[in-house]
């Protein structure tokens, strides 16, 4: 009879998970994503939220109870491709799916660490990453999970089992395309940017219908580019040669390779872009609208409804993908509608996020030599035009154009890592970098599949004690309220919470906590590897819950010059750590 | 010949469970292979199983290339099949693909990896729900299912993923025409050290006709079929077909997709393997 006892208890566990298992099975909808900023059961959204605040309204953890948070447990990626780990955990049913160097994807159980699947993406041998072989996370909607790979392909898994539902060609990366960042989902509509700045792309937002996987419409982001709507060309970016040479519009860069932000108040997606292609600016004189932007845009059409340029006719690679994100600003007894922006360039922008129209902006670094300030009435930069690297037709010697010591360094003064906002201390926490650059201009033609840069540089830190600091930024001042100084370069997210705390990692390893209002360093935890991916935070079985991943690779070790000697001695990993707040 | 015998599994169990217990036990494996009870409660599914010679499996008595060792499996003898499966028991994934013929007949050949000398089966499952199976010994030196595949030392070996090579013949008196089809694929079985699995995972075969595409047959086919997978089936093509289209995806998602024309006027019949004068009915 033994047979027949065991089909019974198996019949009988069935009949137990599928009662569970409906409400799970309809997964997240629209709605739960847009309202998922205040869900504090899951984190449904890169950037914990739609407007990508990173601020959970949780409480339990505090700066007094943070030393009580403890490692529940710790899962490896595994394998030998231990690379840069960038990812941001999404949270939801009791399971984290997160994702891995060389475009790997796991679904692990949040109490017990216990792997669920595993999606192995089978890349070609000739992907083009620029910079390493990083994924920043997946989006789930409904019964799938989305999440895009090095081949320039978006995959949409069912999250339950793994199984592959579809999988569609993004951009062809034999020409330099790839994709690292989260996709973003808004009313159905998946949307994803693309990467290749490096190689003379055109930059590209999309959507496509999440069921299916079907391009819904396109938005190039350089002037002169036709975009689609429903199969059919739709407008062209901007007006054609107006701030482009030639047809230097074609290969024109402005790549959105770290995705964007959505805002449901306003109904308006952001999306930072790259700098423009190639480096060597005197190739490409105007403003070379729109790189180096943030574009507004309606996420029905695709429709740009304003852009701000950071900055016009970039020559130092500053560009400007970095995150766009809506905030409240209390001002003068107002409250504004209001976007903040660190950009790589170093200054901090809060933009009307109505209209584009600038606000305020402010240096968030130390040093900046190629401009004076940003005028506010205008919105432009004032340069300092001795800082624009020379071209090499004017000599500097072997066909090189002058070189100049110009800070911030192309790697940013803010780089991918995204920052956060809480509303309640009312301060932006931004992980910045102390860095300048030797930087020179070569003679350069574009040639499809290879690097587009016309130009040459050195990165090296400013200061002897340390190059990252995560610096509290206050919004209607500009002012920087309090900084925590990191030896290495700070290349984590940021997260922020109610309980008037602050998390990063660094690449010495730690996840760290810091009161919000003060700045004081109240918690930390070595996780073995570098940390460069985001924190997140959510409450399970009545208990608050923090998850990071850790991995030290990304751009620095492979660009950071002089830097790069400083962090060659960090061990690499992939794995995801848990930790939680017990109950008394 | 056949030893017949009835399996209790779970479905049986719980649909019986007032009824009068268990039947006789199994009969002995003919090929003595230690894991055919595990592979008979995996892939059976309390379905009762009979060993049966009407079933015909072919295979060299020992590989040549572990990695594409030749198998057929000829159940016409059976009359009517609903669907049909081919084990290799000592590999690491030992089944190695369903076919489900619909109206096509009981037949298929592929080629397929072999991790060591095991026990080569072909299974048919007749109308009535009845496993009809049979099998052969092939000797091996190891490693066909943990060796990278060939196509890797080429760089651009991710170019030609999913091609397709097809070869139709005409339709012999009995109705029915061989398809011969070869899919570039690297059919990893995620065994080698830093590469995936990705392997095709389902094909189908329609026929194009005026009055719509009917479904001929479906393959679900795993990681034990080669590198390269080729597949030769006995497909019975509507009168009016057009041409047969041929629809697949591998296990990541990518899409196969080909259209093969019918065979030119005049055009011989492939060489059939089946005896003569017997009979066929259309499946289900």
């Amino acid at each position: 009879m033994k047979r027949l006892v065991t089909s019974l208890a198996l019949a009988a566990s069935l009949t137990a998970f599928s009662a569970t298992g409906v409400l799970a099975a309809d997964g997240p909808s629209s709605d739960d994503l847009l309202k998922s900023a205040t869900n504090t059961e899951a984190v449904l959204t890169y950037g914990m939220g739609p407007q990508a605040q990173r601020f959970s309204p949780l409480t339990d953890l505090n700066a007094d109870t943070v030393k009580k948070l403890v490692p529940v447990w710790s899962f490896s990626f595994g394998g030998e491709k231990q690379r840069g780990q960038e990812a941001q955990p999404i949270i939801y049913d009791g399971t984290i799916y997160v994702t891995g160097s060389y475009s790997r994807l796991y679904a692990v159980d949040a109490r017990t660490g216990h792997k669920k699947w595993e999606y192995n993406h089978r890349l070609p041998d000739g992907i083009m990453p620029c910079c390493d072989v990083v994924n920043r996370g997946a989006a789930i909607y409904k019964d799938k999970i989305y999440f895009a790979t090095l081949d320039a392909r978006l995959v949409a898994l069912n999250r339950e089992t793994g199984k592959v539902v579809w999988n569609k060609k993004l951009q062809e990366y034999k020409e330099g395309y790839s994709n690292t960042a989260a996709p973003l989902i808004i009313d159905g509509k998946i949307i994803t940017g693309n990467s290749g700045g490096e190689f003379g792309v055109i930059g590209m937002v999309e959507a496509r219908d999440a069921e299916t996987g079907e391009l819904v419409w396109q938005r190039p982001t350089i002037e002169g580019n036709m975009g689609t709507l429903n199969g059919k060309d739709s407008t062209v970016t901007g007006k054609t040669n107006a701030s482009w040479p030639g047809d230097m519009y074609k290969t024109g860069g402005g790549a959105t390779w770290l995705g964007g932000t959505y805002d449901p108040e306003t109904k308006t997606l952001f999306f930072g872009t790259g700098n423009p292609a190639p480096w060597n600016s005197h190739l490409r004189p105007g403003d070379n609208l729109y790189t180096s932007s943030t574009l507004a845009i309606n996420p029905d059409n695709g429709e740009i409804k304003w852009h701000y340029q950071t900055t016009p006719h970039d020559g130092w690679d500053f560009d400007g993908v970095n995150e766009f994100v809506s905030f409240d600003l209390k001002k003068d007894g107002k409250v504004v509608k209001a976007g903040g922006k660190a950009d790589r360039n170093g200054f901090f922008y809060v933009i009307d996020r109505t209209n584009g129209k600038l606000i305020n902006a402010s240096p968030f670094v130390t040093k900046i030599t190629w401009a004076k300030g940003i005028d506010i009435e205008t919105g432009r930069p004032i340069y300092i035009d001795d800082n624009r690297p020379g071209a090499p037709t004017e000599g500097g010697g072997e066909g090189k154009g002058k070189s100049v010591f110009a800070a911030p360094a192309f790697l940013g003064a803010k780089n991918w890592m995204p920052m956060a906002y809480n509303p309640q201390t009312e301060l932006f926490y931004v992980p910045a970098n102390e860095w300048g650059m030797d930087i020179w201009n070569e003679p350069i033609t574009y040639k499809k599949g290879a690097a587009y840069l016309g130009a040459g540089f050195t990165i090296k830190p400013l200061y002897d004690d340390y190059i990252g600091a995560l610096r509290a930024v206050d919004p209607k001042t500009g002012k920087i309220v309090w900084e925590y100084k990191n030896p290495a370069p700070l290349w984590g997210g940021v997260l922020t919470t109610a309980g008037n705390l602050v998390f990063t990692g660094t690449p010495e390893g730690y996840l760290k906590a810091f009161d919000a209002k003060s700045g004081q360093e109240v918690w930390k935890f070595q996780t073995g590897s570098g940390v460069v991916g985001s924190p997140v935070t959510w409450k399970m079985d009545g208990e608050q819950y923090v998850a990071v991943v850790s991995g030290w690779g990304g751009a620095v070790p492979l660009w950071g010059g002089d830097v790069a000697k400083l962090v060659k001695d960090i061990n690499q990993g992939g794995s995801l750590w848990v930790f939680k707040l017990p109950k008394a | 010949m056949r030893y017949a015998w009835r399996q209790m599994g779970l479905t049986g169990a719980m649909l019986v469970i007032a009824g009068p217990g268990f039947a006789a036990s199994s009969p002995s494996d003919p090929l003595n292979s230690v894991m055919w009870e595990v592979l008979r409660d995996q892939y059976f599914a309390g379905a009762p199983v009979v060993f049966d010679d009407a079933v015909k499996v072919t295979a060299p008595a020992a590989a040549e290339d572990t990695r594409a060792v030749p198998l057929s499996v000829d159940a016409t003898a059976l009359g009517r099949v609903v669907e049909m499966v081919a084990i290799a028991d000592l590999n690491p994934f030992p089944l190695v693909l369903r076919y489900h013929p619909g109206t096509a007949a009981p037949y298929i050949a592929t080629r397929i990896k072999i991790q060591q000398a095991t026990a080569v089966r072909g299974a048919a499952r007749t109308a009535d729900g009845v496993w009809h199976v049979s099998g052969v010994m092939v000797d091996a030196a190891g490693g066909g299912c943990s060796a990278p595949p060939a196509s890797y030392a080429q760089k651009d070996w991710a170019d030609h993923v999913g091609e397709v090579q097809a070869r139709l013949w005409p339709a012999a008196e009995d109705g029915v025409a061989r398809l011969r089809l070869r899919i570039r694929h690297p059919n990893d079985t995620g065994l080698v050290d830093g590469i995936p699995a990705y392997f095709v995972e389902t094909l189908q075969v329609d026929a194009q006709t005026p009055g719509g595409s009917p479904t001929l047959a479906r393959i679900d086919s795993l990681e034990p079929v080669s590198e390269n997978p080729v597949y030769s089936l006995d497909l019975r093509p509507p009168p009016d077909a057009t041409a047969l289209i041929l629809r697949g995806r591998d296990n990541q998602g990518g899409e196969i997709r080909a259209t093969i024309p019918m065979p030119p006027p005049g055009a011989k019949p492939a060489m059939s393997l089946k005896p003569a004068g017997q009979s066929w009915s259309v499946g289900q």
